[in-house]
């Protein structure tokens, strides 16, 4: 390896792109974008349920009952229906995702102590909203019955106020959110964000590296020059490791600085994994350039491998432990996993280098795993 | 000439460039492997891989009561959404389990709990929740608040021997209906949004890189001064890789969906594809627009990526569209696969025809129009 035939290489390389404006221009942009976009614009949170409500009590109390959905921030109230059939058209026409269906003689029977069964129907398209929906629900039936049986104590057990709620109400829960103590969307999010803008924007810097010159055929003055393959690769890979150094210090600053997220670790090992990150990432893009023949084939695989992967095996919307097997084997060979771990442990849990040395172990492996293969894979004798 | 001779001819020509397309996609090897692997196998993985619901849970305990209450309480955090870890003898050490990652709750019931609770004094559990993954952890502390609720509320009532039988006391029951995915299964959510994700990528970056393609080497200057319009270039790749992605769309739908996740298809399958179609037409429009405005593959990829990116995050599957900030769904109305998302399921799950679906229709028409005019305004300008 010489030094100074890496930097005729490196130099090359980074003549070509700056004098690309506008992928240059792109280059730095997007994780900037990205990250403002996503950090304001994302909302994993499910609120504003949009739902509507067949009352057939029409009472002074089935109103107050379904006052509190409609009060609720997690509900967005579209309006009566006359009967179910209604309803059915509206969940079809995706106009509401939620109904509540208020029977009759609902007043009638909570007074005479009896209970009532509210009918709710809920569209399972989207799983999961499904489930968070369903448990808004009964969290508003909780807190209704609670009040029903504090009444309902207090008029047949002569019972006061404080009693009868002590005797409903005897267990409270005290809930301490770690890591993200107020637990805002944001502080999770963007952590993850800087992974997602890292892992998706690095990998295509490089991917057409190779491939471009073996399009237009200048990879043979390579392949004739005293160059050798690693050094070859490593001019290759320098530039873009330089533009990715920038985007992380300047996404470190815009998660700090404008999104306000605590930055509890030590930024010298959080600087020293995303190097180490960046080293994989890259390393896809140009191990996937030496593994096609056409630019276009390069482009679409390092956009569909870096996508993807990173937007379900990431942690990034989902944690690791729920998925599956064959998944989690998918997450744990892939690299974003382990630096989602590292990101969101040096932003949010303070935690360094004694908890996360096996995820930074994780992506040196992959890093030179990624080196050797472009080494093995790269040859100056190709055979057509 | 007459004009339907005209006509043939127009045809076979845009007919011929089509055919040139798809052989040279049909000859890159890696790209065609990789694009049938996206809609096969990738869709296997990612359906059966992921479960966002609330899923096992890691919960520990600190039971420093030990009583008939304490246990029952434990008791009651059951699978698929918890899966107790253990007891641990002091707090301290489920911190740092929690630190470590090893589990995601922590609950903490005190001395004389039963006693307290009985006694009708009240009393008070703590739990600690792990939420450096914020909907996760939310989500669980919800639960965790509604089953020690619900627990609590039926020992005050049993110490006034109102016990067992809810048939004496006023309670509203939820009667829970899920429409359209009556056993939320998961997989069917997953592997549509799945495919959706693939339709959604390789219908913007496979025209757009196409055409690109042959600005960059130069071929596209053959192609004016030969007997084809801008208008022809331009559709034969529209047309050659949307009849690619239909073609493996219906791989997907019959090869994975239906036979391996019994995915119904409750619509009429002819409208999907046809509305698939139209969705692919509409997100060349967008790939073709930014091939307009890139000269090299480089510059197109990044385009792309810039507002793919957005697109597959902020359209609805992968966060609840109706909880995004306003200004973000006002900029998604531009995303073809926010209407193509309300269309898919639309057609599979809720079996919606076009009395239903035709407002989301008359968007994406109307949106890939303006595209595909934008797009042959910019091209022509370019090479006229």
């Amino acid at each position: 390896m010489n030094v100074r035939v890496i930097k005729a290489v490196a130099f090359k390389e980074w003549k070509e792109t700056t004098r690309d404006r506008l992928f240059l221009l792109l280059a730095f942009l997007l994780p900037v974008l990205w990250l403002v976009v996503f950090g304001y614009g994302l909302n994993l949170d499910v609120e504003e349920i949009p739902f509507a409500v067949v009352d057939r009590d029409h009472s002074a109390l089935s109103r107050d009952y379904l006052y509190r959905f409609m009060q609720s921030r997690y509900f967005s109230f579209r309006g009566y229906a006359e009967d179910e059939r209604a309803l059915d058209r509206l969940l079809t026409e995706t106009k509401i995702r939620a109904a509540i269906v208020v029977p009759q003689r609902f007043e009638e029977q909570l007074a005479a102590g009896q209970p009532v069964t509210v009918q709710t129907l809920l569209d399972g398209t989207f799983p999961l909203h499904t489930d968070i929906a369903k448990g808004y629900v009964i969290a508003i039936n909780q807190v209704f019955t609670e009040e029903r049986l504090i009444d309902f104590l207090r008029q047949t057990r002569g019972l006061t106020e404080e009693q009868a709620s002590r005797l409903v109400r005897p267990l409270k829960v005290e809930v301490r959110y770690l890591y993200n103590e107020e637990v805002r969307s944001t502080w999770s999010m963007v952590p993850a964000l800087v992974m997602f803008t890292l892992m998706l924007a690095s990998p295509l810097l490089t991917a057409l590296g190779v491939v471009r010159e073996k399009e237009t055929g200048s990879i043979y003055n390579i392949y004739s020059s005293t160059v050798s393959r690693a050094e070859f690769l490593a001019g290759k890979l320098l530039p873009y490791i330089a533009i990715s150094i920038v985007n992380i210090c300047v996404l470190w600053v815009l998660a700090v600085g404008l999104f306000h997220v605590p930055f509890k670790g030590s930024f010298v090992f959080f600087f020293l994994a995303s190097v180490v990150f960046i080293l994989c990432t890259t390393g896809i893009g140009l191990l996937i350039s030496l593994l096609v023949q056409t630019q276009m084939a390069a482009l679409i695989i390092t956009m569909v491998v870096a996508m993807i992967p990173t937007i379900l095996f990431s942690g990034l919307l989902v944690p690791v432990s729920s998925l599956t097997r064959g998944a989690k084997v998918q997450a744990h060979l892939y690299p974003a996993m382990y630096y989602t771990t590292i990101v969101r442990g040096s932003f949010l849990k303070g935690v360094g280098a004694g908890v996360l040395w096996i995820d930074l172990l994780a992506l040196v492996v992959f890093a030179t795993a990624m080196g050797g293969m472009t080494y093995h894979l790269f040859t100056k004798r190709p055979k057509t | 000439m007459t004009a339907p001779q005209r006509a043939a001819r127009w045809g076979r020509r845009l007919a011929a460039l089509t055919w040139k397309e798809v052989l040279q996609l049909s000859r890159d090897l890696p790209l065609l492997l990789f694009l049938l692997y996206s809609f096969s196998l990738s869709v296997l993985v990612s359906g059966a891989g992921i479960t966002m619901q609330l899923h096992n849970a890691e919960l520990l305990v600190h039971d420093a009561d030990h009583s008939r209450s304490s246990r029952e309480l434990i008791h009651r955090f059951q699978p698929p959404y918890f899966t107790l870890k253990g007891e641990i003898a002091d707090a301290r050490q489920g911190l740092r389990e929690l630190d470590e990652g090893r589990a995601m709750m922590l609950l903490d019931i005190p001395p004389r709990f039963h006693e307290a609770l009985m006694g009708g004094e009240g009393t008070a559990v703590q739990v600690l929740v792990d939420t450096t993954n914020a909907p996760q952890g939310l989500s669980a502390a919800g639960y965790t608040v509604r089953i020690a609720g619900a627990f609590g509320t039926d020992m005050g009532l049993a110490s006034v021997g109102l016990s067992g039988t809810k048939a004496t006391v006023p309670v509203i029951e939820s009667a829970h209906r899920v429409w359209f995915n009556p056993n939320q299964d998961e997989t069917w959510y997953q592997s549509i949004s799945h495919v959706l994700r693939m339709i959604t990528l390789f219908g913007v970056l496979l025209p757009a890189s196409a055409l690109v393609r042959e600005k960059e080497r130069g071929t596209v200057e053959q192609l004016l001064v030969s007997p084809v319009t801008p208008f022809q270039i331009m559709w034969s790749k529209v047309l050659a890789m949307s009849a690619v992605i239909l073609i493996v769309t219906g791989l997907a739908v019959y090869g994975v969906l239906r036979p391996v996740f019994h995915v119904p298809m409750k619509g009429s399958a002819l409208l999907y594809f046809l509305l698939t179609a139209l969705h692919t037409f509409t997100t060349a429009g967008l790939g073709l627009v930014a091939a307009t405005l890139a000269r090299n593959q480089a510059q197109v990829g990044m385009m792309a990526l810039f507002f793919v990116g957005p697109m597959l995050l902020l359209s609805g599957i992968t966060a609840p569209f109706e909880s995004m900030p306003r200004w973000v769904q006002t900029i998604m109305t531009m995303s073809p696969l926010r209407y193509y998302i309300d269309i898919t399921y639309g057609v599979m799950l809720k079996g919606a025809g076009m009395d239903v679906l035709w407002k989301s229709v008359g968007a994406m028409v109307l949106l890939g129009g303006g595209l595909f005019a934008f797009g042959m305004w910019r091209f022509r300008r370019q090479f006229e």
